[in-house]
């Protein structure tokens, strides 16, 4: 199953800034489009600061919400004159109050990551990039994580622009290794958040463990959830023959297999069917689930498919 | 622990042993491959194994492989055979006729190695029984090799690998064919228990199968049914040439002038032509043509004769030179002994016959004396040197004689051990040797002896002549001395008269003469043994021949060197002391021999024996080896069918 994006041009208003070593993943003129998207939260959530997002808190506003009947005591001025003039009887405006996003980056650095050609580190770490210059250009709280084995290291609560440049270092200089233990890490991620807002999952899900306490640990506490899943194109179209001894990269497992048409078809199946139900299991829990390969474009994954799936507008 | 087959197991071994290691190590050859997670594959494959149509199949080929070996195995063991024969346990003398026509070469390479070749075959069809039989019995056979006297090459056995090392073991001769001593052998072994000491199979009568060509000679001496012997008759073609007569001979009157005669004889059914080459030591003197009548009723003959001067001794060789079936018989030998002429001593009274008889012979010197005159002679001389190669004594024997060769007419020297118990009278000759070397072309028929000595021998004394009451002439043997006696004096008979008293005298010289080591029979037939006397105990002599280099044999305690293996036809080479050599030509000169025409019909005393039909041929093939390499090549492939399995 392929996910196929259509590439379109967007002209930007707003000027680009990148850093230098954001230049190294992201394009000057991605960049320049990233500036006029913004993170988007499917439920309205609740943030610690006065931001630029919608809270499904009822406050004082410029944006009307709803109506409530008039109780003596309140103020006058919210009365909505245009409903009174036509039914005779007084109604309250309710406005919304804007509130701040909370993104959490989770970036699988694990073993795995490194295969593929084009590699699948080299793809989370350019979306990673993207989605981060996104959430921190319109002044969103970031924090980024990376796991293998358990978290391996996390850059918490980033806010502002003046973050893009240590995001882009954290990205660059993490590396990608070892075996991976999704349920510790999200555990740990999970015991260390603050508050709701988003988790965007950037990873393969090739879990031995599995993905579902991972990710029940993430769901758990009203986040968003985003399970990206990058494959590489030689785990979608494997290009092999003959008699092979597979060997795992991360544990060093061995398989030893006769390539046939049949076992093809079987792995192929197989794949299918996992990434489907991790598909099943984020809808059944509110979540979104994207599956992209390492040898597609991140700015059309970016720019038409999470817009169209309203992570970003 | 032997091993029977030990050349099969390493042929299986050698393919079964690296064909399993090719399987295992390319088993082993995988290319490595790095993946991301192996779960996604392990997964596939579990599901292909699951879900492969073919799956319960391939489960079971490996099952049906495996059972089908498991058959092959069982099936072994139940030692099954083809095309046995019925019957029970049966025990066989395998007789095999190795004597001269045996080596003809009209059945490729010789008639004796395919009748070794039929008997192995015959071996290899015996039933065996082996350690998983439950009793049941195995048949037994020994095998007899026979010429003119017969060998057990392998007493009673059911062990197929001695069998037929036993026949491997049979060596070709140049003997003649005599079946009764083998007969008797085998008979006389029937009733032993044999190798693996089976009592109860010596019950059993054992029956005789023979390989021959049917050349024997004493097939009228043997009493035999027809239901004892199965007769297999080896050869084709009676196409050979021989020669079955030849003689040397130097001539009385100038001795350096040697005659020599051959006789050949044509065994084929047309006239034949074939070169005679005459040598003298290896060295080609003469060639002659001849060309020899087609044989009918009779074998065709022809005679050729060489007259040559040689003046030494020599080895005189013919040879007819064209290539037939039996080559043993292409050449005959006789050794020509140098020109020497004997020294005698007569010791006489007055005996002018003895005299003139002996002055006609070709002697070197001929010294009468009178009794006295012998007395006076130095006798330790006489006794060291030997200068006289005979001493004749006419009615005389002194009280002790000195060591020598002694012809003594009508009287009886002391202990010798003969005795004389009385006078005869009136005597005539009613018997004598004349094959004998004394007696040879000698004609006792007309001796009357109007008084002679009564004698008794001893044990060891040889009658050569005898009057119908006694001795007449007899050889006595002693350490140091040879004594021929006659029990007469020559003037109490008429044999003076008789040209066969000359010959006698002639031939007594020349016997006692050789007696001295300088003249000895060196013609002799194949099997005849070579012997030397007078020698001291324990002489170290080494002889070369046909098929023999420098064997060491020994003088007995008597002074006698004696062989009797002379069963190859050819030149024997005596050797002993520094540097004394005698020379023997031993022959086959043998018609029944040569004449190689196989027999289909044996007649034995009124008995027909007539040859199996065909050749002999395996009667029971054990299949177990190819069970047992059935159920190795399905081991191969059910290694290799599991091995293609996918695994994880």
């Amino acid at each position: 199953m392929y996910i196929f994006f259509l590439i379109f041009d967007m002209n930007t208003s707003k000027p680009s800034i990148s850093t230098g070593t954001l230049a190294q993943l992201l394009g000057p003129k991605f960049v320049a489009r990233l500036d006029t998207l913004d993170v988007v939260s499917r439920k309205i959530l609740q943030g610690r600061l006065h931001g630029e997002r919608r809270s499904k808190r009822r406050g004082q506003s410029v944006e009307f919400a709803d109506h409530r009947p008039y109780v003596p005591g309140d103020d006058l001025r919210f009365v909505d004159w245009n409903v009174y003039g036509r039914l005779e009887q007084l109604f309250l405006k309710l406005f919304l109050e804007d509130q701040d996003l909370t993104v959490q980056l989770v970036v699988d650095a694990s073993g795995s990551m490194t295969t593929g050609e084009p590699a699948k580190s080299r793809f989370v770490q350019q979306l990673a990039a993207a989605l981060g210059y996104v959430s921190l250009a319109g002044n969103n709280r970031l924090t980024l994580s990376f796991f293998a084995d358990g978290l391996v290291t996390q850059m918490p609560h980033m806010r502002g622009r003046n973050y893009v440049g240590r995001m882009a270092d954290l990205l660059l200089t993490t590396p990608f290794e070892g075996a991976s233990d999704f349920e510790k890490a999200c555990r740990q991620i999970a015991a260390g958040r603050i508050g709701t807002g988003i988790v965007i999952v950037l990873s393969d899900f090739l879990f031995k463990a599995g993905y579902e306490a991972g990710l029940r640990q993430l769901m758990g506490r009203q986040y968003d959830l985003y399970a990206i899943q990058v494959l590489s194109p030689q785990e979608v179209d494997p290009p092999l023959g003959g008699d092979l001894r597979l060997i795992d990269i991360e544990d060093a497992d061995e398989s030893e297999i006769t390539v046939s048409a049949a076992l093809m078809a079987h792995y192929k199946r197989n794949l299918s069917a996992y990434c489907n139900e991790l598909g099943q299991f984020c809808t059944r829990r509110g979540g979104v689930h994207i599956l992209a390969t390492s040898s597609d474009s991140v700015e059309t994954l970016v720019l038409n498919y999470l817009r169209r799936v309203r992570l970003l507008r | 622990m032997e091993w029977l087959t030990p050349l099969t197991g390493l042929y299986a071994a050698a393919v079964a042993v690296p064909v399993l290691l090719l399987l295992y190590f390319l088993k082993l050859k995988r290319q490595e491959h790095i993946v991301s997670s192996t779960f996604l594959w392990k997964r596939a494959v579990q599901d292909l194994q699951v879900n492969a149509p073919f799956q319960r199949l391939r489960r079971n080929l490996l099952l049906l492989l495996q059972l089908l070996m498991l058959a092959a195995i069982l099936a072994a063991l139940g030692g099954p055979l083809l095309s046995m024969k019925p019957g029970e346990a049966r025990r066989y003398v395998l007789l095999i006729d190795r004597s001269a026509s045996m080596g003809a070469a009209d059945v490729d390479p010789t008639r004796l190695q395919e009748a070794g070749r039929q008997a192995k075959v015959f071996v290899e069809s015996l039933r065996g029984g082996g350690m998983l039989s439950l009793g049941q019995g195995s048949d037994q056979a020994m095998v007899v090799a026979f010429d003119d006297h017969a060998d057990v090459m392998c007493s009673f056995t059911s062990d197929k690998r001695q069998l037929t090392l036993a026949i491997d073991a049979i060596e070709q001769s140049d003997g003649r064919s005599l079946l009764g001593e083998a007969l008797t052998v085998a008979q006389a072994f029937a009733q032993s228990p044999g190798v693996e000491g089976n009592i109860r199979t010596a019950e059993s009568p054992a029956k005789l199968v023979l390989f021959s060509d049917g050349r024997i000679a004493d097939l009228d001496e043997i009493v035999i049914s027809a239901d004892e012997v199965e007769y297999h008759s080896i050869g084709q073609s009676p196409d050979n040439i021989a020669i079955t007569a030849m003689q040397a001979r130097r001539s009385y009157e100038d001795p350096q002038e040697v005659a020599i005669f051959a006789s050949l004889v044509n065994y084929t059914a047309e006239q034949t032509s074939c070169d005679v080459q005459l040598s003298i030591d290896d060295n080609v003197k003469a060639v002659r043509s001849l060309t020899i009548a087609a044989a009918g009723d009779t074998p065709g003959s022809a005679v050729v004769s060489f007259t040559i001067r040689h003046g030494d001794a020599a080895v005189v060789e013919v040879r007819q030179l064209r290539a037939d079936a039996l080559a043993a018989d292409d050449a005959a030998w006789a050794i020509l002994p140098a020109p020497r002429r004997l020294s005698v001593l007569l010791v006489t009274q007055g005996n002018p016959a003895l005299q003139s008889a002996l002055a006609a012979c070709p002697l070197d010197r001929l010294d009468p004396c009178t009794p006295a005159g012998f007395e006076a002679m130095d006798q330790g001389v006489l006794d060291v040197r030997q200068p006289y190669d005979v001493i004749v004594m006419d009615n005389y024997a002194p009280a002790k004689l000195p060591r020598g060769r002694y012809l003594l007419f009508g009287a009886v020297p002391n202990d010798i051990g003969i005795s004389i118990t009385g006078r005869l009278d009136n005597e005539l000759i009613a018997d004598w040797r004349n094959q004998h070397p004394v007696l040879k072309y000698v004609n006792l028929g007309n001796l009357f002896a109007a008084g002679a000595h009564q004698m008794t021998l001893p044990r060891d004394g040889e009658v050569l002549a005898e009057f119908a009451s006694g001795p007449a002439i007899a050889l006595v043997r002693r350490p140091g001395g040879t004594f021929l006696l006659t029990a007469f004096d020559c003037l109490e008979t008429n044999w003076p008269f008789e040209p066969s008293f000359v010959l006698f005298c002639y031939n007594s010289l020349m016997f006692l003469g050789s007696q001295s080591v300088s003249h000895l029979d060196t013609h002799l037939a194949v099997g005849q043994p070579i012997q030397i006397e007078g020698l001291p105990a324990g002489t170290a002599a080494r002889l070369s021949g046909p098929g023999i280099d420098a064997l060491a044999i020994e003088a007995n305690p008597s002074g006698v060197l004696r062989y009797a293996a002379t069963g190859r036809a050819g030149v024997y080479r005596l050797t002993w002391g520094s540097d004394i050599q005698r020379l023997f030509a031993v022959n086959l000169l043998d018609d029944q021999e040569s004449r190689i025409e196989p027999v289909r019909e044996i007649t034995a005393k009124g008995q027909t024996i007539t040859a199996q039909p065909n050749v002999v041929t395996r009667a029971n093939i054990e299949l177990w080896p190819w069970l047992v390499a059935a159920a190795l090549m399905l081991a191969c492939v059910e290694w290799l069918v599991y091995n293609r399995k996918m695994r994880i």
